[in-house]
């Protein structure tokens, strides 16, 4: 049950989902105001991959990592992280949950600004009250390459290096799965490739399962594997993408989207 | 994580200075009270231990209040003299009010306390008292005074002093043969006078007959304990009386002493009560503020693996730090306080110091109150802080305000019982049960009209900004000040509940007073009053001699003088004790002077075992004209015949009897005298001419009719300006809490305000905008605290009406209207910070904010 104590994720796992959404549904509001998020989505996130979710605005692709992440209350369906099913998992639980199996990176509002870098990375550690890995933590630090800024407050560092950090946090428990949330939407093109560039060494080095949701084609090609929703669907699949690949397939969709719209 | 919290802390430095400030605020005041007693209480209990420093035991009578107290007699005090282990021993001849003159203007000395003592021409045995020159009194005319004493009275050894004796009633001319001072060279204990009769005289003239102790001193051999010494003295004590160590004595004479101001200690705590609860609706904002501005935060916290308890946890930790600290602040500034009110409470007292007194007891209670009313305050807000979902640090999670059905129904509940009583209590015929429907009813209609108020909110405060949010940034200020109904209200909140008790008590004060002024001016037949003074013990023994009135009645233009005696101690009527005592008087006369109309019998000049009586007495006794009915006055029981029963006002109520009763009264002497004049004649130099008479009975005061009124009514005014400062305090935490919520305003509309600056609006018009929504704030809290203040009031009133102790309602407009300027004022002073920082707003980055 601790990752700390488990050995490094290996490849050989890569066969078993480290998350699954089978036949998904999310609805907000009643009556006039109803808004069908997602409709039936079945997808299975393997273990040891780096997936990216991709669609235009209103596709669902935030709602549909915020309920794999049980971030969410899902309206129909069930979810899995691991093998423990989210749906039915009350409060208690679903913390328990994202203590141990889940790690999240932000696009914005990542850090606490009272706290040092050090102190930010740690607080996952911190809140479930283990003792951190020094030795996994020295790699983590080394990796991200924040070794000189440790002691920084999140004001006193740029948009990349905060969002590193916020990186090295995900990674320093060693969960389950890390979900990513448009981590380099608020970053230049090249504070957004460092931080892409170390977000894909994990999961190549460490074995580490990440899945983000972006719009960024090129950020979408740093993945193992692309899913494409619109308008609550899962409607098209990329594996070992370039962003030629991803953006004409984004294309494609633009042209299906007017269909789906009537719905 | 706890680390967060605190660091957290820190950055919130502003808001939580403002929930700090109700803490300090509401423990200094209870610790200021509690301090003040203790330090008060080791001030007089350095005295008493300097009285009793060689006094090893006190004989004194177990019920020294007694009409006729036991005494001790030659014989008796002979025998307490011989027990095994008495080395000294001091008689207690003595008697309070003795009240000397001065020797140039002829007026009455005041002192903290007037003695009178008689001494048997030795040397004190126990060594308190010395002489410093001359003699001890040898003969009936001659007197010993302390040093302190002359002082006072302008004498010297040699001279002639005039003493007012109380048992004779009137003054005598002495000559003083010595002067005398305490051991240490002090010449007064604690600022008291003293005057030292030979002990024959004193005993005569005290107690009516030589030979006679009121208790004694006694001092103990070498190597004899105080208890050892006290249990012996009890085997041999006649009955009536009880013997003390000196220690006991000092502690018990200390406490009386206390007691006296009690009154300070209660309106502190009243100030600390009223603090707490206005405080408890601070501090909930506060903290619901920082929920609100921390949601990010708390969701991120979450996403990370918090639970719920934790994240409830660092806001109620947030909370008990704050608590701690403002505990300590307050515990600081209480005893700051309670010393300071000490010293001006007591700081013309020749007594010393014995320090600040900060007991265990008062640290525990402070702290306690401080926590207790933080965590009751934070818990919501905690609770609210745990339910913010994780999802809410990835994107805005709407969290609509809950609806004010739930709320609205309750406070209905609550205020629709609460007014039907309050209705009930004012309107019904009910007697004295009436006010505790009517508390009951005024308790309810309070607590639901504030559960209510988020619901009043809304039109009350368009309705008001109707009246002045002109232009368009006073409109956007009105629209600001109705978005959050629930914020609004609890802002409003202490005001609210400041407001409605000043309203209710200065619509009951100034009822009371119009109606007393109404009577008064209608139907009294008195011009000028004659007033014992209101500390002196009201049976008899002082006063002034009713045959002083013969020279009132000798000045020209006076029709009439009456004089009523008053007995309030140990009586009763109908076997139950007379709450408001027995009064004794012409009642033919008092007739003509007072509206006296008779309901049943007559009302007519009483002769001996006659007394007349009001009808709500009459009705609680049980007694109807014809009746007779035992009387106790002055320990002796006589059956009475009821005369007749007369209408009750507010000036005239109770059971009177004829002048004969004065016999059986412990005192000769009358409390108060009633002068009418005849038609046209100017009171004020009738007053003069009565001052001049009535100078010889110390305390004695003379008035004209609208110095009644105002003596009448003086404790209501005492009371109203206890209130009026309880509005003060109420009025400042309120600003806080205003400044709280303006604040909490403007950062959540940043982008907002940038935005209207961006289009076009001046730093004035923001300014203006702020204010608007501050006085707005302010205003609905103080019409609304004025409507159930006035509406309370008036039926409090009208309840008294209904059992006749008063007759009209009167709203006291001009004080409403004060009572608004001041709130007005309040809430522009709150807007004053947080417009200047909306002012300062930088618009561009205002709008690119986030």
């Amino acid at each position: 049950m601790t990752p700390a104590a488990a050995p490094p994720l290996t490849r050989q796992r890569v066969e078993t989902a480290a998350a699954r959404a089978t036949g998904l549904w999310k609805v907000y509001g009643t009556g006039e105001a109803q808004v069908i998020a997602l409709r039936g989505v079945d997808v299975e996130l393997e273990r040891g991959r780096f997936t990216a979710i991709m669609g235009p605005s209103g596709s669902g692709k935030s709602t549909l990592m915020h309920c794999l992440a049980g971030l969410d209350a899902v309206s129909r369906g069930q979810v899995h992280v691991g093998d423990t099913e989210l749906t039915g998992l009350n409060d208690a639980g679903l913390t328990r949950l994202r203590r141990e199996k889940i790690g999240f990176i932000f696009q914005q509002f990542n850090l606490l600004p009272t706290l040092t870098a050090e102190e930010n990375i740690l607080l996952p550690l911190a809140i479930a009250g283990r003792k951190p890995d020094q030795q996994w933590f020295r790699t983590v630090i080394d990796t991200v390459g924040l070794g000189d800024r440790l002691g920084h407050r999140p004001s006193q560092l740029s948009g990349g290096q905060q969002q590193r950090v916020a990186c090295a946090r995900a990674l320093v428990s060693r969960p389950e799965v890390i979900f990513a949330d448009e981590p380099t939407g608020n970053l230049d093109s090249r504070s957004g490739a460092e931080v892409l560039g170390f977000l894909r060494r994990s999961v190549t080095e460490y074995g580490q399962t990440i899945v983000m949701v972006t719009h960024d084609a090129n950020a979408a090609a740093y993945a193992d594997r692309v899913v494409f929703l619109a308008d609550g669907q899962l409607v098209a699949e990329l594996t070992q993408p370039t962003p030629e690949s991803v953006l004409d397939t984004l294309k494609s969709l633009d042209r299906v989207a007017p269909a789906g719209a009537e719905h | 994580m706890i680390k967060a919290s605190l660091r957290g802390l820190l950055q919130r430095k502003l808001r939580l200075s403002l929930a700090l400030i109700a803490i300090v605020l509401s423990v200094g005041f209870l610790a200021g009270s509690l301090v003040l007693s203790d330090t008060l209480n080791a001030r007089f209990g350095s005295l008493f231990s300097t009285i009793n420093a060689n006094v090893a035991v006190v004989v004194q009578p177990k019920d020294p209040q007694a009409v006729d107290p036991v005494r001790l007699t030659d014989d008796q005090l002979r025998t307490l003299s011989e027990v095994d282990g008495v080395r000294a021993v001091s008689p207690d001849v003595s008697a309070q009010g003795v009240i000397p003159f001065r020797s140039d203007d002829g007026e009455p000395v005041s002192a903290d306390a007037m003695l009178g003592f008689g001494v048997d021409g030795k040397d004190d045995p126990l060594g308190l008292v010395e002489l410093r020159e001359g003699s001890w009194p040898q003969a009936a005319d001659e007197v010993t005074v302390t040093a302190y004493t002359a002082e006072l009275a302008r004498v010297k050894r040699g001279d002639s002093l005039k003493v007012y004796v109380p048992v004779l009633n009137e003054p005598r001319t002495f000559k003083v043969v010595g002067v005398a001072g305490y051991s240490g060279g002090r010449d007064s204990l604690a600022g008291e006078s003293v005057v030292m009769f030979q002990q024959a005289y004193a005993q005569e003239t005290f107690y009516g007959a030589t030979g006679r102790y009121a208790g004694a001193s006694f001092a103990a051999d070498e190597g004899v304990s105080d208890t050892v010494l006290k249990q012996r003295i009890a085997e041999k004590l006649p009955s009536g009386f009880k013997a003390l160590t000196g220690e006991e004595s000092s502690e018990e004479q200390s406490a009386q002493i206390g007691v006296v101001f009690d009154f300070i200690k209660y309106i502190l705590i009243g100030f600390a009560v009223l603090a707490a609860v206005v405080g408890v609706f601070l501090i909930f904002n506060t903290f619901n503020i920082i929920v609100a501005q921390r949601t990010r935060e708390l969701a991120l916290l979450r996403a990370l693996g918090a639970s719920w308890g934790q994240v409830a946890g660092s806001v109620l930790l947030e909370a008990l730090v704050v608590s701690v600290l403002g505990a300590t602040l307050g515990l600081a500034i209480g005893a700051g306080l309670g010393a300071w009110v000490e010293h001006m409470l007591i700081g013309e007292f020749e007594l010393p110091s014995a320090g600040i007194i900060v007991k265990p007891i008062t640290v525990v209670l402070a702290y306690a109150l401080g926590v207790l009313v933080t965590l009751i305050a934070a818990f919501v807000p905690a609770v609210r802080a745990s339910s913010v979902p994780p999802v809410a640090a990835m994107r805005d999670v709407v969290r609509p305000d809950k609806s004010l059905v739930a709320l609205s129904v309750v406070g209905a509940v609550l205020a629709v019982p609460g007014l039907a009583l309050v209705l009930t209590g004012a309107l019904a015929d009910m007697g004295g049960t009436a006010f505790l429907v009517l508390l009951a009813g005024a308790v309810l209609l309070f607590v639901g009209t504030l559960l209510l108020s988020p619901l009043l909110a809304r039109p009350l405060v368009r309705g008001l900004g109707a009246l002045i949010g002109r232009g368009s940034a006073g409109k956007l200020g009105v629209r600001n000040a109705v978005r959050n109904p629930r914020r609004t209200a609890v802002t409003a909140a202490a005001i609210i509940i400041g407001v409605t008790v000043i309203g209710t008590a200065a619509t009951v004060v100034q009822s009371f007073k119009t109606s007393l002024e109404d009577i008064m001016g209608d139907s009294i037949g008195v011009e000028v009053m004659i007033q014992a003074s209101v500390t002196a013990a009201p049976d008899g023994r002082q006063g002034f001699n009713p045959k002083a009135l013969d020279q009132v009645r000798a000045i020209p233009g006076v029709k009439e003088a009456a004089a009523w005696h008053f007995d309030a101690l140990n009586v009763s009527v109908a076997n139950q004790p007379s709450a408001f005592g027995i009064f004794a008087t012409d009642v033919g006369q008092a007739s003509r002077m007072f509206p006296m109309d008779a309901v049943d019998g007559s009302i007519r000049t009483l002769a001996a075992q006659e007394l007349v009586v009001d009808d709500n007495t009459a009705e609680t006794l049980k007694l109807k004209a014809g009746d007779r009915t035992p009387v106790v006055i002055g320990g002796v029981t006589r059956d009475y015949t009821v005369v007749g029963v007369y209408k009750t006002t507010p000036i005239i109520l109770g059971i009177l009897v004829g002048l004969p009763a004065v016999e059986d009264f412990p005192g000769p002497l009358a409390f108060q005298g009633f002068v009418s004049l005849n038609e046209g004649v100017d009171a004020a130099p009738v007053v003069a001419q009565i001052e001049k008479i009535m100078k010889d009975y110390p305390g004695v005061q003379v008035g004209d009719r609208q110095s009644y009124v105002e003596q009448a009514t003086a404790s209501y005014d005492l009371l109203l300006t206890a209130v009026e400062w309880l509005l003060i305090v109420a009025l400042v935490i309120a600003v806080l809490g205003i400044l709280n919520t303006l604040l909490l305003s403007i950062v959540e509309r940043t982008r907002e305000l940038g935005l209207v600056r961006a289009v076009g609006l001046s730093r004035g018009g923001l300014v203006w905008m702020v204010t608007v929504e501050s006085v707005l704030i302010t205003v609905f809290g103080v019409a609304l605290g004025l409507a159930l203040g006035v509406g309370l009031g008036a039926a409090f009133t009208k309840a008294l009406i209904t059992i006749e102790f008063a007759s009209v309602i009167a709203i006291p407009w001009l004080d409403l209207l004060q009572y608004l300027a001041i709130a007005v004022v309040a809430g522009i002073a709150a807007a004053v910070l947080p417009a200047r920082i909306a002012a300062r707003l930088n618009v561009l980055e205002a709008i690119s904010y986030e």
